[in-house]
């Protein structure tokens, strides 16, 4: 599902963000990117959904290499891939039916499709019966959940998740992980960056380790060390 | 579609709402602009209209008198056209001629009675007078062009001679002064236009940079993205030429009246603008004002989008 080939991402002339990284992640895999604050995650997530290029190597997403992928075929790679960052990156001003509605009315999804299926997405992330509630009258961790529910509306093949629970409280940080979990079980591909510890070790599955934009460590059912 | 459609629909309307106030400097902005482009081209118009007969280095009109009804006698006329031609050709002052004949001459009167139809009503083919248009050479002062007097005047059917004086000199001098600036200064508040309609339209992007990052990360197309901004730039332009249109419209009535009641000899009456081209002049507003908005808001959606 995603193959990075020795991927190189510089900015400026002295900071290298990732360097010559190289790993696979099988369809339906669970993978945990963790190391410190600027040790490269977030930086690996951008190169996955093309809002970054690196300077050298490949990056490929369902058997594309998105490296040199034109411009006006970006959009369609991204209806592919959802996202769920730290900060939720919700639309204040819009309802969480709204908010979640957003994401398939702008790929021109028909009105009676979304209907359809944001409610149904809403039971998922245990949401329903608060579709006419706006952002600021959610909780962090409900928050959160719509969030996930904007990315997993259109049934994306990979989910990319940064820093999901760093806002969160531990209950709540296990909440929005179940949640994820169960993504994966219905077979979405999910790479997730994280620094906690707590999550990563009682979840065991595939860590990637980074430290200063290098892979140091690729293990299955790991933990955090 | 059609959701795409209200999408577009949707998004241009709330942007709208949501900078009112750089919209509308936007639309006022435009409006003038192109109130004082319409004004200068009324302007000039009056002003081509005024000096329409002289046009082409014509300096000496030479009128004749109509035919009497009471001699429908063609020979005789067509014996003192000949004798007229033949003088003229004869004369070193005169480079060339031309014979404004009926049509030629009501079509003149159209013009210069624009802002008088009564006395227009009045003119017909039997009873305008026809004339020669002189153009003399090179050199010819006006008190050598005064002798035609002389050598025309005893010639039979001839009218009145009337001589290009300084004032169409001043004319022309008003017409370029008054043209230049004017249009120097519209092409100015065009362009404060389209960079208002940039700004307004990079406000409306900065204000709303969350959702278009939302939009790119899921998959909107860039186009999507930017067209309710082009549409809402198109419409400012638009709404901005519309009012230049109203206000142009609005001037040049009160214009026409208020000439209608000048005296006869005032010199104004021709500078009265016709409806055919007020109403082209409208069209090439709108069209400015349209292509202004396309403009500013074009560049500003394509090169604000990686907010």
């Amino acid at each position: 599902m995603i193959r990075l080939e020795n991927v190189t991402k510089q900015y400026g002339h002295d900071v290298v963000a990732v360097r010559d990284a190289s790993f696979d992640v099988n369809k339906g895999e669970f993978v945990f990117l963790v190391g410190p604050s600027g040790s490269g995650k977030s930086t690996l997530l951008r190169l996955l959904n093309r809002q970054d290029r690196p300077e050298g190597g490949a990056v490929y997403v369902a058997g594309r290499n998105i490296v040199d992928m034109p411009s006006g075929r970006v959009p369609q790679l991204r209806r592919n891939i959802g996202n769920v960052f730290q900060d939720y990156k919700l639309l204040l001003n819009k309802t969480v039916f709204e908010n979640i509605a957003f994401a398939q009315e702008v790929i021109g999804k028909p009105k009676h499709v979304i209907r359809q299926q944001v409610p149904a997405v809403l039971d998922l992330v245990g949401l329903a019966g608060k579709e006419e509630r706006f952002p600021h009258q959610l909780s962090g961790g409900e928050q959160q959940r719509v969030s996930v529910a904007r990315a997993f509306v259109n049934r994306p093949l990979i989910l990319l998740a940064d820093e999901p629970t760093g806002n969160l409280d531990p209950a709540t940080g296990e909440g929005i992980m179940r949640l994820l979990d169960r993504i994966n079980q219905i077979g979405t591909t999910v790479v997730m960056a994280t620094h906690d510890q707590r999550i990563v070790n009682s979840m065991r599955k595939r860590v990637i380790q980074l430290d200063r934009g290098v892979i140091v460590r690729d293990q299955a059912r790991g933990v955090y060390e | 579609m059609l959701s795409r459609f209200s999408y577009v629909l949707r998004e241009t309307w709330a942007s709208f709402r949501r900078n009112m106030t750089l919209t509308v400097a936007a639309i006022v902005t435009s409006a003038v602009a192109l109130l004082i482009f319409g004004l200068t081209s009324f302007v000039q118009r009056g002003f081509d209209n005024l000096v329409e007969r002289w046009e082409g280095g014509v300096e000496v009109i030479v009128n004749v008198k109509p035919q009497d009804p009471a001699d429908p006698n063609s020979q005789a006329r067509d014996d003192a056209r000949a004798i007229i031609e033949e003088t003229l050709a004869a004369n070193p002052l005169i480079e060339s001629f031309d014979y404004c004949d009926v049509d030629c001459s009501l079509g003149d009167a159209d013009v210069l009675l624009a802002a008088d139809p009564t006395t227009r009503n009045l003119l017909t083919a039997d009873n305008i007078p026809t004339s020669y248009k002189v153009v003399p050479v090179d050199g010819a002062g006006s008190e050598q062009l005064q002798s035609l007097t002389e050598a025309l005047a005893p010639l039979p059917n001839i009218g009145d001679i009337l001589y290009a004086q300084d004032y169409i000199d001043v004319v022309s001098k008003v017409k370029g002064f008054v043209g230049i600036y004017t249009l120097i200064l519209s092409i100015l508040l065009l362009f404060a236009a389209i960079l208002l309609i940039w700004n307004t339209i990079r406000t409306a992007m900065f204000a709303r940079r969350r959702e278009i990052e939302v939009m790119k990360l899921v998959g909107a197309t860039d186009w999507f993205i930017r067209v309710p901004f082009m549409l809402e730039g198109l419409i400012q332009g638009l709404v901005g030429a519309v009012g230049a249109c109203g206000a142009l419209w609005l001037i040049n009535n009160r214009w026409t009246a208020g000439v209608e009641t000048f005296p006869e000899n005032s010199g104004l009456a021709a500078m009265v603008i016709d409806s055919n081209f007020q109403f082209s002049r409208m069209i090439i507003i709108l069209l400015i004002g349209g292509a202004a908005g396309a403009i500013g808001s074009g560049i500003a959606a394509s090169r604000f989008l990686d907010i």
